[in-house]
């Protein structure tokens, strides 16, 4: 009996894969792994980090291989001329794709802060590559579109990746500047001393010095006892003064912040470090900006940083706070705190309350020149080395780095001290973390953390407004007219408008239609129990309603002429999408 | 008959339209070209960007020599579209510069350098000035957000092929026609036991009923509301966002991308040049900056006084710099460059007749818009339509009157006006120029100490009237400090002292001493530079 059950299933699967080819099988050669493609048609490891090649390699594979359900195109050029590409992802044969609520995704605005576009890239994946065997995916291409650009600092990661780095340089974009006024432009910048592709930290032995080595890691520099002989002088991060200014490394390519060149409450240079000359001073932000103008749609938003484990909402900035209504904040809430369940040892935090301030950062654009519920994931933290939270957060203080790295990393996460004779500083030591180490995932905790991360953003992207004509009601009214009422309902958490959205008017209204039928006046409920409604004058056909709300509904209401038979309510909504029902 | 009459009569109107004399976008463009041409040792035009729209933005550049290594004054107008005579103005003042045999334009031609961008929104500038005044450039725009774009346009209703104003005679009304001229409509004042009898509203219908009129016409978005300070988000014609306009960005990289602008100066319906903005300490100390520093606004003063002796014009009116998002204050306060702004003309009274007896009311308690009309009945210069009853849609069985002020004739003259104007403002320009900054190196002092060490001692100065860059400016990564460089041989080494020496702003008068031990003879040279001040290089011998 048993057996007959089993040969049965492998005869259904086989018959199932030979006549869907489309449809990967739940098994393969052993068992598949719950919650992951068993044959995925993209081969990718998501143990490793990608540069701009492999990139433009995986997008494509993406999109030959799932034609009717991954499309790419270029969204403009990186200042150094590469394509930013971004993946539209739905179910493209049903429905239209451009009317879809929208959600937007992208990553490493910060050049060294890469994982998340392995994240994006995974979730490109997993979306398409699940489409077939899950029927919540299946639903979530059917009734959403994802746009995903995995990278959006190009040549800041190309540079990151490639050339020599520590776990911090590279943040910025590739722009040459003038950082010291001197005339000259990045003529001093980082030097890789031992040619090893790690800018790592130099020291120096003196009696003057205030550091000493960790008993425990020797590795490690840790600060001398107030009372207490150092043994090291630190002298910063490897490098030469290259042009004998009497200072190291003081101009490197690229000091602004491409998260400071957003249009929201920007501030110049002096009141906040890394702006640029105005917003949208760099191509690659403008290209974004252009992109979500032209796609109305998108009502969600997601941007991967490292690091620290959080989930940060807006404002950048205190005094941005009452631009954040208790309605929007309450979806924010909801989805934060199961986030919080979702990725353990991420915290759900506000960006100018438990980070700090951010006048121009990309979050306010999205969140307040557009009305986008927008959240922004600081991957890794130290709670993920060892699954509990550090004894302290002070990273001179704790050891979990140093530990990790002996017990599962083996030593790979740092290069050991060295001598070197540097034409300044004379007899030194140069050693360090790894540029890939401390903010960026090791390689097998990646794909964990790509997992959740992408789990926290798919509820996010779930909770758009999802609309429904929930009902028709028809009542003759006598002398030939007849009284319409249709009950439009939301059925996610996220309203069609943010009340600030509301406020500044920054989207139209939604748009509700009587379709064939002869309107006479029509109007909206106010309160249906009470026969309250406010007319519209102008285009009574199609009723205008400024929101409908997040898991909630609203009611509109048409007096027509003449016989009626069946009638079709329309809506069209920016951010909810199009529905209707014929009744 | 009637309608031929009504046709010459209309035709005459238009004919002494104030604006109908100005030039066409593409007579601006010839004129520019020409200048350029005709002057190619002195003048040189680029195109600093595309409107939307896709016309140039033409930027003239005057300076005998390399226009970048030389202090430099930016002058800018058209960047709101209703203000075609701020452009040309500066147009002319542009002509005339190259035109003008003086000693003193000549100087300011080889040592500064003058970049005119004389029409900032081209996009505005085409339309037929003489129907309704149009601010913004050609993006479409939705003024009233509800989804819909240009949807309730103005209508011409008295076909005069002007858009004037509507008043309607309204229990609700709260409009009173002024005491002192009646062709002012006021605000009633209930304290005064006032009570108005007009509704006031633009000429058109509501052709979207929403109980507003005219609320979404076409016009885009005005320049100067979409610069970067306190930029007025959400606002009508500001834009989607600040500096979303290829215009606004191309005026920007001029002034970011040229780190020789000493000062901008806008031509447009703010002015802080007639009166300077105070000092307000309070508006000094917080993060965000809303008020000039101590020293910049001791500057402002300065240069207003200059302004008001060099161009002779009394009588502004008050145009404070209020509005956000306008290049002047996004000059100051974001790119750290001095901001000046004035509307260029607007109306001169005749001085007062003092051998009248009777007392004519003295100008300073008249408003803008008395001293306006006074302008205008004395130069005999139709700027108003009489009211005239008309039948509308809008309001069955009410007095609806169509008239009011002509569309653009407020705050732009007939072209004769402008030559005078562009002749003054002529003088100011020279007059700045000749008060800029100018670094030099004084008291130098060589010691020879022992076994071919030397010691030099100098100071560098600026005997100009005005510093070197604006206070703010201290603050601004952008704005290049001063400069002092000891450019050794390779056989001479620095003991002590800095190779490369940064200075904050040197202010008129104001001294910075530097001191080199140096071993090694032969020649040395000492470099000070400052793009907004200017260059000064000196040659020692150490033996």
């Amino acid at each position: 009996m048993n057996k007959f059950i089993y040969i049965f299933c492998l005869l259904s699967a086989s018959v199932f894969a030979q006549t869907q080819p489309g449809i990967s099988p739940a098994d393969l050669n052993g068992m598949r792994a719950v919650g992951s493609p068993a044959d995925p048609k993209v081969k990718e490891s998501w143990h490793r980090y990608h540069d701009h090649a492999q990139i433009t390699d995986f997008c494509q594979r993406m999109a030959k291989a799932h034609p009717d359900l991954v499309k790419l195109e270029s969204i403009g050029k990186s200042f150094q001329g590469r394509d930013m590409w971004v993946m539209t992802i739905t179910d493209f044969k049903n429905g239209n794709a451009a009317r879809k609520p929208g959600f937007y995704i992208d990553a490493n605005i910060h050049g060294n802060e890469i994982q998340g576009t392995e994240i994006a890239m995974y979730t490109a994946w997993y979306l398409a590559e699940n489409f077939q065997t899950m029927p919540f995916i299946a639903a979530l291409l059917r009734d959403r579109v994802f746009y995903i650009n995995p990278t959006i600092n190009l040549d800041g990661r190309e540079n990151f990746i490639h050339a020599p780095n520590n776990p911090s340089s590279s943040r910025s974009g590739m722009m040459p500047f003038d950082d010291d006024g001197d005339g000259a432009i990045d003529e001093d910048k980082l030097d890789d001393l031992d040619g090893d592709g790690n800018i790592v930290n130099m020291r120096r032995k003196s009696p003057l010095g205030r550091w000493k080595l960790d008993p425990d890691y020797p590795n490690r520099m840790i600060p001398a006892r107030a009372d207490e002989t150092g043994e090291y002088e630190l002298l910063g991060s490897e490098g030469l003064d290259n042009d004998g200014d009497g200072q190291v490394n003081e101009d490197s390519p690229g000091t602004y912040d491409p998260n400071r060149d957003w249009a929201w409450n920007w501030q110049p240079n002096y009141i906040q470090g890394g702006a640029l000359f105005y917003p949208g001073t760099l191509p690659e932000t403008r290209a974004i900006k252009n992109f979500v103008l032209a796609h109305p749609n998108i009502a969600g938003a997601q941007s991967y940083h490292n690091s620290g484990g959080m989930f940060l909402r807006g404002p950048g900035a205190a005094e941005d706070d009452p631009f954040y209504s208790p309605n929007d904040i309450a979806v924010y809430d909801v989805i934060g705190k199961i986030g919080e369940k979702i990725v353990p040892g991420y915290k759900y935090f506000i960006i100018h309350k438990d980070l700090y301030t951010v006048y121009g950062g990309e979050i306010d654009w999205f969140a307040l020149t557009r009305g986008v519920f927008t959240f922004s994931n600081e991957l890794m933290n130290s709670f993920k080395l060892f699954n509990q939270q550090p004894n302290t957060q002070n990273r001179s203080q704790n050891q979990e780095f140093e530990e990790f790295d002996k017990y599962l990393l083996f030593g790979d996460g740092y290069v050991q001290w060295k001598p070197f004779k540097h034409p300044q500083f004379g007899d030194i030591e140069v050693g360090g973390p790894k540029k890939n180490y401390i903010r960026n995932h090791p390689g097998f905790l990646l794909e964990e953390d790509a997992h959740r991360n992408m789990s926290f953003t798919l509820l996010h992207a779930y909770q758009m407004p999802k609309l429904e004509v929930f009902s028709i009601k028809k009542k003759p009214l006598g002398n030939n007219l007849t009284e319409i009422t249709a009950t439009v309902y939301n059925s996610r958490i996220m309203p069609t408008h943010s009340s600030h959205d509301l406020k500044y008017k920054i989207e139209r209204p939604d748009y509700i239609s009587l379709k064939n039928a002869a309107v006479v006046a029509g109007m909206v409920v106010l309160n249906e129990d009470f026969n309250l409604t406010k007319e519209q004058k102008f285009t009574p056909q199609t009723i205008e309603v400024p929101n409908i709300p997040g898991m909630g509904a609203v009611k509109v209401r048409w007096i027509v002429s003449g016989k009626v038979d069946k009638v079709t309510v329309e809506v069209d909504s920016r951010k909810g999408g199009v529905t209707s029902l014929t009744e | 008959m009637r309608f031929l009459a009504l046709l010459f009569l209309f035709g005459c109107l238009g004919a002494v339209h104030a604006q109908k004399n100005y030039s066409t976008y593409a007579q601006l463009t010839t004129r520019l070209k020409d200048l350029a041409n005709k002057n190619t040792s002195l003048a040189s035009l680029n195109s600093a960007g595309k409107s939307v729209g896709g016309k140039d933005l033409w930027l003239l550049t005057l300076s005998k020599g390399d226009p970048k290594t030389k202090p430099a004054l930016l002058l800018v107008a058209g960047l709101d579209g209703s203000h075609p005579a701020g452009s040309e103005t500066l147009l002319l003042m542009a002509e005339k510069m190259l035109t003008n045999p003086s000693d003193k334009a000549q100087d300011a031609l080889s040592k500064k350098t003058f970049y005119f961008l004389v029409c900032a929104n081209p996009d505005a500038w085409d339309t037929d000035k003489s129907k309704f005044e149009r601010s913004g450039n050609a993006t479409p725009s939705d003024d009233d957000r509800d989804g819909r774009i240009d949807e309730d346009p103005f209508e011409d209703l008295n076909g005069d092929g002007l858009i004037t104003q509507l008043r309607i005679e309204d229990p609700s009304g709260t409009y009173l026609p002024s005491k002192t001229d009646p062709r002012i409509l006021v605000k009633a004042d209930p304290s005064k036991n006032e009570t108005g009898k007009y509704l006031l509203i633009s000429e058109g219908t509501d052709n979207d009923h929403d109980d507003n009129w005219n609320e979404d016409a076409v016009g885009g978005v005005n320049i100067n509301k979409n610069f970067t300070y306190n930029y007025p988000f959400f606002e009508k014609e500001s834009g989607v966002f600040a500096a979303s306009e290829p215009e606004t960005k191309a005026v920007l990289d001029v002034l970011y991308r040229s780190n020789n602008i000493f000062a901008v100066i806008v031509l447009g319906p703010e002015n802080n040049l007639s009166s300077a903005s105070k000092f307000d300490v309070s508006k000094t100390t917080k993060r965000i900056v809303t008020g000039p520093l101590e020293k910049d606004a001791a500057v402002g003063e300065f240069v207003s006084k200059l302004y008001n002796t060099s161009t002779g014009l009394k009588n502004a009116p008050a145009m404070p710099l209020s509005k956000g998002g306008s290049l002047t204050q996004s000059a100051y306060y974001h790119a750290g460059r001095f901001g000046f702004s004035t509307p260029g003309w607007w109306p001169q009274l005749p001085p007062v007749d003092s051998s009248q007896k009777q007392k004519a009311p003295s100008v300073a308690n008249l408003s803008g818009e008395e001293i306006f009309f006074k302008w205008a009945d004395a130069e005999k210069i139709p700027v108003f339509v009489d009211w005239k009853e008309i039948k509308h849609p809008d309001f069955p069985g009410k007095k609806v009157e169509v008239g009011g002020l002509i569309p653009y004739a407020r705050w732009n003259p007939p072209l004769t006006y402008l030559d005078d104007i562009a002749l003054r403002h002529n003088r100011f320009l020279l007059d700045l120029t000749a008060a800029m900054p100018i670094l030099d190196v004084v008291n130098v002092k060589v010691d020879n100490l022992q076994a071919g060490v030397n010691r030099i001692t100098l100071q560098v100065i600026n005997k100009g009237f005005l510093p070197t860059f604006a206070d703010l400016g201290n603050r601004v990564k952008y704005v290049s400090k001063v400069r002092t460089t000891l450019n050794t041989t390779s056989t001479q080494a620095i003991l002590s002292g800095k190779k490369l020496n940064l200075q904050p702003a040197l202010g008129a008068g104001e001294l910075v001493e530097y001191s080199w031990l140096i071993s090694g003879a032969g020649k040395i040279s000492v470099e000070v530079t400052c793009p907004t001040a200017g260059a000064k290089t000196l040659e020692l011998t150490l033996n």
